[in-house]
């Protein structure tokens, strides 16, 4: 206790108790039963729906979906139908973004090159995101020798620069199969890239559940008699997916446009199909001689919104599920 | 810490086995026989055939022709291309130019993305920020060889500002416009990691104690904020070389620079197996040194880092 | 030091002061409501209140460093009688550091990792205009030494992670008095300290306040400390200031039912020593007796592990060596967590485990639970050793009969789980009963911890700590154990829930006969639901005894060392009556 100083009250400190009324006492248990209960989901599509960059980038997805499911409704000319008599011709009634070099309608084929992007982009996301998250989720959960182990691998994969990678080995998958069709080009493509895509998934499912499982709730499962497989399955994983959906999000825009490049090398998708990435090789010719611009604009500018919609996707989702971006 | 640096060496050594071997079985795929394709529509005289097999070991098992790869390379003997010139000799000549592009891009990258990022992180929700944002975005969505053309059409050839393709000499200002191209991509990865960096280190405690020991905001800033932000984006630079090097397949094509990405790429359509493999070889040496050297400067960085 | 300050003129003075933080762009959603104080040069003042009773914001609103959308909406604050509320902002950067000084809360993360300790106090003193270069590296050390940190001119080089918690809080000490400042603000600057460090620390800035005549404003949860501390305390609850005046007189006479709700709950403070006593008396008679009627049962039962031996637990000689790992492959040295530790647990008792940070008695509860493997001794649980079940059954038994309870509410409960699916866990785990059955069971259990049912169907991010860990207690009586190991349970809790859990423990002790093993760095908290005490130190046990013995009789100077360092507990009884809730 200060002693040995002034204990008189001074000007400022006397003496002083609230009013009751104005200061009630709130029971220290109460519990808000008017709302209703929320999981950590239900919160975070709740904040998402509010979030305009969501809504902006979810409308995108959601006509992009439209497209490649009906690219009947928004145009009815056939994007393989060209007439070299047309070559070049700038944009005339019922074409109305004109056409390219061989004479092709560019509008119908923006309309449809986006069914072969998207699946690309799609397909590899998800068979990269599975085996990463597979590989991740057991090095970070077991340790010791499985960790060094797959890591190791993971390394191998890691340490070839994707493109690279993905060139080599579809040029030789590519003069395996000289006439493919549709499904057999595309997941070449998807086998190339998720091949060396998936230990990017990897090294984040590793992290993220390496500090899932450090958390008390893991150690109190165990105590109740749960198995490590238990334990993993049910409760470190799915606490775990938040930074691998984020990526995986994001990845889906990285692969579209890997595609894209891989068709500009000559590697990707054939040229009797209809892609984005084709139509933007095709048309460098003329962007270098410096004619017609619109021939490469419109399907770059088809590849780079959708790009656009699911990176945003991503930067939405993740201040979503952050529970320190949610703080701020 | 040079017990640290053997035991990363060591894990390195699989690591390249496993990525040497990789290739090599991706590159056996192929179909048909690379020395008649080397020749094309002619016949090939039959004792230049086997002179060739037996010159690139083609009848040997492909395990045993790794192996002899290998061997080879840890002498620097990396073989000989179907042209007859030595592996190593087109790798020496192609490889400084394309360490020079990298380095230029990387170095544009770094100090482009930091001052934005910097920037847009301070202004977090303002009018710089969203820009940022936007842009980056944009930069990251669109492919890069599109970004090529019309950088190339416009600088290039219709401002006629900078060289629109670059010699065998590579000089300087050949490749300033390339090395753009090349960096933009990171640009945007680097501009995106400053801000979400700075914007987190704006909220920490200690920021908060510099001001309250009555540091004024631009040194708050400087040492505090910036110092500490740079930690993710230095390692995110390091293992970006790497990656710089294999997206010059892309731009070295578009701008015609004589480097490793070019010859890997004419190497990949010919079936070279000796010189692609050779490229990847060292880009994986590349990719895992620079991991390396990236770690001790992380440890330079942040004094926390101890190497056991 | 001489300074031209009247005493009698007030240094700070807070009026009417509001304080919001935006939620969104219309909504403010309020932090501090109208809080005043006063204080006067040389004095000690302190602000006392649990977490979200706006005490740090009103410290941050005074040096105007409120984080993120916080802003000060009325009122003002003066300093030597300007209002610094609303003055411009170099004026207020002028004021910081030369004039009104900080000192954190937490010293893990205020000190910033990338510089020398001594580089950052420069700083303050450079930015201060108090000394520069060479001058100012000197002073640095001086700061130091005055902080009370040995070796300075060494320490001054070095980096804060090579500091240990107290040592970075005394460099933070130094930092915040570097240029001198007529007023300290000290937010909870030894919360995250344990005890024994934390009085060291409040003793020395006691004795630089006198040195130095700065007066300082004390943010605490803990009232015994602030009591002890403080001339002149203000209570604040919810945002609003609800008592204030001379610091023993609110202690002994608190007129406000939140301050009394406070004085009560107070383990350090004098009114409870005297109830908490007989009340643990009662309980374990209670306890003891509901036990040996649960043990004849055991005896009897094949499915269950154990003889109903009246010794539940019992370890012996249980030692973990931990390899840390060296810089240079092969090479690693053994660091002893435990060592040596042999105790009893009498069933329908608790045996308290008390140290501090780094005396290894978690390590001890987890080699308990069968969760750490130990490196030599051995665990018997109702005389069957558990260190070596090899059957899965018997395995999955003994999890059945010992539960756990953590320390951090937030963390002990999958986030993704709603409290059914929590609850309901061990039931399912052990195949226990239907559907309908373990519905009826969870209810049960919910009522025994006093939740309402309506909480089922949340999530634990929607309730409180206080909830959260009476949801933790449900799930590990679900199983009905016999032996429930609490390790830091009430630790992570505001007092007035603290003493809320406390009780719950002690009430379904003697109900259902439970033993616990209570893992605790307080020692305040022992004396209400413990009857045995291990003191450990270093992986050592220093002491063991009944729980009267100990407060009463220490033998060992380390025991008694922490018993003094209880804040508050030199404090004169007051005339309150425990129990006196509103």
């Amino acid at each position: 206790m200060p002693d040995g100083r002034p204990s008189k009250t001074r000007p400022g400190q006397e003496r002083y108790v609230a009013r009751l009324e104005d200061t009630p006492l709130h029971d220290v248990g109460a519990l808000d039963t008017t709302a209703p209960p929320e999981s950590q989901w239900k919160e975070a599509w709740k904040q998402l729906r509010k979030n305009p960059l969501f809504l902006i980038s979810a409308a995108l997805i959601l006509f992009l979906a439209v497209v490649i499911a009906f690219p009947g409704l928004f145009t009815s000319n056939d994007p393989t139908f060209c007439r070299t008599g047309k070559s070049l011709r700038p944009a005339e009634p019922g074409y109305p973004l004109g056409f390219d070099r061989q004479g092709c309608d560019v509008y119908s084929r923006m309309i449809y090159g986006a069914r072969a992007s998207v699946t690309v982009g799609l397909l590899t996301t998800l068979i990269a995101t599975a085996l990463g998250l597979v590989v991740g989720a057991v090095a970070g959960f077991y340790g010791r020798w499985i960790d060094s182990l797959l890591s190791r691998v993971a390394d191998i994969f890691y340490a070839i620069p994707l493109l690279l990678a993905s060139i080599v080995l579809l040029s030789a998958l590519n003069s395996w199969f000289p006439d493919r069709g549709f499904w057999a080009s595309v997941l070449a493509i998807v086998l190339a890239l998720a091949l060396f895509g998936w230990p990017q998934v990897a090294r984040i499912a590793r992290g993220a559940v390496i500090e899932t499982k450090q958390q008390e709730f893991v150690d109190a499962a165990r105590a109740l008699g749960a198995t490590p497989r238990r334990n993993l399955l049910r409760h470190v994983v799915p606490n775990s997916l938040a930074p691998v959906i984020v990526t995986a999000t994001v990845s889906l825009g990285i692969f579209i446009v890997a595609e894209a490049t891989l068709s500009f090398l000559g590697l990707g998708l054939p040229t009797s199909i209809v892609s984005w990435g084709n139509d933007i090789s095709a048309a460098q010719n003329q962007v270098r001689a410096g004619q017609r611009l619109g021939t490469m604009f419109w399907p770059a500018g088809a590849l780079a919104l959708t790009v656009f919609s699911f990176i945003l996707l991503g930067d939405a989702v993740r201040d979503a599920l952050d529970p320190k971006a949610k703080k701020r | 810490m040079w017990w640290y640096v053997g035991k990363r060496l060591l894990q390195a050594i699989p690591v390249i086995l496993g990525a040497t071997f990789l290739i090599y079985m991706m590159v056996f795929l192929r179909p048909g026989d690379p020395i008649v394709a080397l020749f094309g529509d002619k016949p090939v005289p039959e004792g230049t055939y086997q002179a060739l097999r037996e010159q690139y070991h083609f009848d040997q098992p492909k395990i045993v022709q790794w192996l002899l790869f290998l061997k080879g390379a840890v002498t620097l003997d990396f073989g000989t291309s179907f042209s007859g010139q030595p592996v190593i000799d087109l790798v020496q000549r192609a490889f400084p130019v394309t360490i020079k592009l990298a380095l230029m891009a990387l170095v544009i990258e770094a100090v482009l993305g930091v001052a934005a990022g910097f920037y847009a992180g301070m202004r977090r929700g303002k009018l710089f920020d969203s820009t940022m944002l936007v842009v980056s975005l944009l930069v990251i969505a669109v492919p890069i060889f599109v970004f090529g053309f019309v950088l190339q059409l416009i600088v290039g050839i219709k401002l006629g500002a900078l060289p629109a393709l670059v010699s065998s000499q590579a000089t300087f200002r050949e490749l300033l416009l390339p090395a753009i191209v090349l960096g933009l991509v990171s640009f945007a990865y680097v501009l995106r990691l400053t801000r979400t960096s700075v914007i987190e280190n704006l909220t920490a405690d200690h920021v908060r104690t510099a001001r309250a020991k009555g540091l004024p905001d631009g040194q708050v800033n400087r040492r505090h904020v910036l110092r500490n932000s740079l930690i993710p984006v230095v390692t995110f630079l390091g293992a970006d070389l790497g990656g710089l090097m294999a997206g010059a397949v892309v731009t070295e094509g578009i701008f015609n620079v004589p480097g490793v990405g070019n010859l890997a790429f004419d190497a990949i359509r010919r079936g070279e197996t000796p010189t692609i493999v050779s490229v990847v070889t060292i880009m994986v040496l590349v990719y895992v040194l620079t991991s390396l050297a990236v770690d001790l400067l992380y440890a330079w960085l942040d004094p926390r880092i101890r190497y056991a | 030091m001489s300074r031209d300050l009247n005493p009698d003129q007030p240094l700070l003075e807070v009026k009417d002061l509001h304080v919001g933080f935006a939620a969104d762009k219309k909504t403010v959603v309020p932090a501090v409501i109208g809080a005043n104080l006063t204080v006067y040069p040389g004095q000690t003042v302190a602000i006392v209140g649990e977490s979200g009773s706006g005490k740090s914001t009103t410290a941050h609103a005074i040096i105007d460093l409120l984080p993120g959308t916080g802003r000060i909406t009325g009122g003002q604050i003066l300093f030597e009688g300007q209002d610094i509320a609303h003055a411009k902002k170099s004026d207020i950067v002028a004021l910081r550091g030369s004039s009104i000084g900080l000192v954190p809360q937490d010293p893990m993360s205020n000190l910033n990792p990338l510089w020398r300790v001594g580089t950052q106090i420069k700083e303050s003193l450079e930015a201060n205009g108090v000394a520069k270069g060479k001058a100012a590296d000197a002073r640095v050390v001086e700061l130091l030494e005055e902080a009370g940190l040995p070796d300075a001119a060494r320490r001054a080089q070095q980096y804060p992670h090579e500091f240990s918690g107290g040592m970075r809080q005394r460099a933070l000490i130094a930092m915040g008095l570097a240029a001198r400042p007529k007023l300290l603000i000290a937010d909870e600057p030894t919360s995250a300290l344990d005890v024994t460090v934390q009085k060291q620390i409040l003793d020395h800035l006691d004795r630089l306040t006198d040195e130095l005549g700065f007066a300082v404003l004390l943010i605490t949860h803990d009232l015994g400390l602030a009591a002890e501390r403080a001339d002149h305390l203000v209570v604040m609850y919810r945002g609003q200031v609800v008592e204030s005046g001379p610091a023993l007189e609110i202690l002994q006479d608190p007129q406000h039912p939140y301050s009394k709700r406070l004085v009560s709950s107070a383990p350090s403070l004098a009114s409870q020593r005297l109830s908490s006593v007989q009340a643990r008396a009662e309980v374990r008679e209670q306890a003891v007796q509901t036990a040996a009627e649960i043990a004849a049962e055991v005896a009897t039962h094949d499915d269950e592990l154990g003889e109903g031996r009246g010794t539940i637990i019992e370890a012996k000689d249980l030692t973990k060596v931990f390899k840390i790992r060296g810089s240079r492959p092969g090479q690693s040295t053994d660091f002893t967590a435990v060592d040596q530790v042999s105790f009893q647990l009498e069933r329908g008792t608790t045996t308290a485990i008390v140290g501090e940070s780094g005396s290894g008695k978690s390590t001890v509860a987890r080699m308990v639970l069968g969760l750490l493997d130990a490196t030599s001794g051995s665990v018997e649980f109702d005389g069957v050793d558990i260190t070596t079940l090899r059957k899965k059954e018997q395995q999955l038994a003994l999890r059945r009969q010992m539960q756990p309870v953590f320390q951090n509410p937030y963390a002990s409960l999958d986030p993704m789980y709603s409290i059914y699916r929590s609850i309901e866990e061990p039931l399912r785990l052990h195949g226990v009963g239907t559907a309908k059955e373990r519905e009826t069971k969870i209810r049960d259990l919910l009522d025994k911890v006093s939740l309402p049912a309506s909480v089922m169907t949340r999530y634990p991010n929607e309730l409180s700590g206080g909830q959260r860990q009476r949801v933790a207690i449900a799930r590990a009586l679900a199983l009905d154990p016999e032996v429930v190991i609490c390790d830091e349970a009430v630790s992570a809790l505001d007092v007035l829930v603290q003493a809320q859990i406390l009780t719950l423990l002690n009430e379904l002790q003697s109900e259902l006969g439970l033993s616990y093993l209570f893992i605790t760095h307080d020692l305040a908290v022992v004396r209400q639901i413990a009857d045995h005490v291990l003191v450990m130190q270093n992986g050592k046990v220093v002491e063991q005894s009944t729980v009267s013995e100990v407060f009463e009789n220490p033998r060992e100077d380390y025991t008694r060392m922490l018993l003094d360092a209880i804040p508050g507990g030199s404090i004169p009884l007051g005339v309150v009556e425990a129990g006196d809730d509103v």
